[in-house]
């Protein structure tokens, strides 16, 4: 400590004064880099872009917001379908991802199997990959089954991706869930399959939540893999069919950003309604 | 209905590692039905284990255990009438105390209705009706085990375990709560076998203590058998309060017969006391039992060290003039301070003497007649 009880350079609460005030111009700091692009964005998304590039000079101010850019979007872009796609892999690989975290992280802390720690660190290791070398022998093995260009061979590329992560979180948040509480059920006269939906579930939702959460935010950004699997342009999920509107002469940097806020609107949602569940899970996880 | 309870060479054992651990060896047990059964011993010593083959939570190595004429041996926990309380209480988070307690009469199918008025019915007894709407983290430490034991009790099993259901409350409670599960007992037709490692609670409450040390059976017997008649050194060091103290001697023939001599002090065995074989046996005497001053048959003198006053009678803790911890409890020793010296007394009818294998040879009161004072805190009951 640089102060010795309270006879030190600075007294107590001035310490503590000048400790929030750190702590608020970090938070101020940090928020200027998230939020002058998401500012930006959305300024640019809901400006036509003759109001936005009026003069010779970018307008970041609002002046007259019109609805013109969606419009366009829908219009003379297949951003609806691209965003369905998007919707229906991630929320595929978000369910099965969850499911086998759930499943993988019940087993390895509930029985006891040969390779068990072997497996554990498999797991781990997997996660290390990055998704592009992946990406490689994923396309060979979806191309030799002719499951390329379909939403099953993608969301199994997802899953390929998030679950590591998942079942790792799994596997930390069901060692917190006391074993007492199951045996507790089945003294009562619970199966197995009985306590796991009655006791082990609800108590692990915390857990699980992190995990979908997780699983939902490597797939809907993802965008190696959708690249890999999906060639056929009706396929494209929102973040390559997105990427590929800036080639074309007829869009321009107002549709651009108009997409860009349609794919943060997911993202956002889940953020706002589902942060409490993130953070307790990531707490156990280890991850605080 | 309650049960009877038998254990058949029951062995178990956990293997890790390679290492082969041997948790209960080779334990044989009779429970009657209805009676209140404790397993008592330090940490480590099997109970908790034995506890949780009789709930089906762990199948023995070897062995069998029934539960009267059935064998319930590999039955699964879920085909066994058993209730049991952890010691992690074990509520479940998410559901209210009222789904807490009837979750097992839940999965029985026991009609809505029904459950909640057997429910109540519980809380009324455990005194928790107002908390029956709450979640448990909102209730106290005391409420939570008090909704643990309605949950166990209110499926009427024909046999209810409790592993070591008051280890986490305060002194206060713990009394209390001792007090509603031998009521629960009285009112309840089933049998209860409690795991405990304070031997208090083992000797307030049971019909029959069963006395456990490193997986096998030290002694089982009503507690004041068990207090009485210690079979071995282990046991009369373990039940009690303050534990028995235990002082080496030589065995040394002489004219008069044969005596014991110790540090500071020999006590002649009467005639018709058959003389220890060896040469040296450890001599037992119960604190409660010493008196201060000098009337007693054998008198011998202790380093007082530290006094603990507890109301109506205080304990010394001491040393004999060889450095043996001794302890006296006695209600004429208030002004006794640290490093005075004090004389006290006892006569060999409350005395144990052990051999050295630690196998009781000689219980004073059998050879000496009838024990000659009363002790001051006998049953070990601490206030």
């Amino acid at each position: 400590m640089a102060t010795s009880a309270g006879r030190g350079l600075v007294s107590h609460d001035t310490q503590k004064r000048l400790q929030r005030i750190a702590v608020y111009l970090t938070a101020l700091l940090i928020s200027v880099f998230t939020i002058i692009p998401v500012y930006v964005m959305v300024v640019i998304a809901i400006q036509s872009p003759a109001t936005t590039f009026a003069g010779g000079r970018v307008n970041l101010l609002p002046t007259e917001p019109s609805l013109r850019n969606f419009l366009v979007l829908l219009g003379s872009t297949d951003t609806v379908r691209y965003f369905v796609n998007s919707l229906v892999v991630t929320l595929g690989s978000t369910v099965l991802s969850t499911t086998i975290a759930v499943a993988a992280g019940y087993g390895l802390t509930r029985f006891d199997f040969t390779g068990k720690s072997l497996a554990a660190r498999a797991v781990l290791f997997s996660y290390m990959f990055s998704p592009i070398v992946l990406a490689i022998p994923l396309y060979v093995v979806f191309s030799t089954l002719g499951l390329l260009n379909s939403h099953f061979a993608l969301t199994l590329a997802l899953t390929a991706i998030s679950a590591p992560f998942c079942i790792w979180l799994m596997w930390q948040y069901f060692q917190t869930v006391p074993i007492a509480l199951e045996e507790s059920a089945w003294v009562r006269g619970a199966s197995r399959w009985r306590t796991v939906r009655d006791v082990v579930l609800p108590v692990a939702r915390p857990g699980y939540i992190s995990a979908a959460i997780f699983a939902f935010a490597v797939a809907w950004n993802d965008f190696t893999m959708a690249r890999v699997v999906m060639s056929r342009d009706e396929m494209y999920t929102i973040t390559v069919g997105a990427s590929l509107f800036l080639d074309r002469v007829s869009i321009g940097w107002g549709e651009t950003m108009a997409v860009s806020l349609l794919i943060s609107i997911p993202p956002f949602l889940i953020a706002l309604f589902l942060q409490r569940y993130l953070l307790q899970g990531f707490s156990v996880g280890g991850l605080e | 209905m309650a049960t009877s309870i038998h254990l058949d060479t029951v062995r178990k054992e956990f293997r890790t590692l390679g290492n082969t651990h041997v948790a209960v060896d080779d334990l044989s047990l009779d429970i009657p039905e209805g009676s209140f059964t404790t397993f008592v011993g330090p940490s480590g010593c099997g109970k908790t284990t034995t506890l949780r083959m009789l709930a089906g939570l762990e199948t023995p190595t070897s062995g069998t255990v029934s539960f009267g004429d059935e064998d319930v041996t590999d039955l699964p926990p879920q085909e066994r009438n058993v209730s049991m309380v952890f010691q992690s209480i074990a509520l479940y988070p998410h559901m209210s105390v009222r789904e807490n307690i009837g979750y097992g009469l839940k999965i029985h199918g026991v009609p809505k209705a029904e459950r909640d008025e057997r429910i109540d019915e519980a809380a009324a007894v455990l005194q928790i009706e107002a908390q029956l709407e709450k979640m448990p983290a909102e209730l106290s430490g005391g409420q939570q085990q008090r909704v643990a034991l309605g949950g166990a009790f209110v499926q009427d099993p024909d046999v209810l375990l409790l592993d070591e259901p008051m280890s986490d409350l305060d002194a206060k409670l713990k009394s209390d709560l001792r007090v509603e599960i031998q009521r629960l007992h009285q009112e309840l037709d089933t049998t209860v076998v409690y795991v405990t490692h304070d031997q208090t609670e083992a000797m307030t409450m049971s019909d029959q203590v069963v006395l456990l040390r490193d997986g096998e059976l030290a002694q089982v017997d009503p507690p004041k058998q068990l207090f009485d008649y210690p079979n071995s050194e282990y046991v009369a060091q373990f039940i009690g309060m303050p534990s028995t103290n235990v002082v080496d001697c030589a065995v040394e023939a002489g004219d008069g017969g044969t005596a014991l001599v110790g540090p500071g002090f020999e006590l002649s065995l009467p005639a018709g006391v058959e003389a220890p074989t060896s040469d040296r046996v450890r001599l037992g005497i119960r604190p409660q039992y010493l008196d201060v001053g000098s009337d007693g048959a054998c008198r011998l003198s202790v380093d007082v060290e530290v006094v603990e006053t507890l109301g109506t009678e205080s304990v010394v803790h001491g040393r004999l003039e060889d450095g043996t911890p001794f302890d006296v409890v006695s209600d004429a020793v208030d002004d006794a301070v640290a490093g005075d010296r004090l004389d006290v007394s006892f006569d060999l009818a409350d005395a144990f003497v052990f051999g050295e294998d630690g196998e009781t040879i000689l219980f004073g009161s059998e050879r000496a007649g009838e024990r000659s004072s009363s002790p001051a805190g006998a049953g070990g009951v601490t206030p």
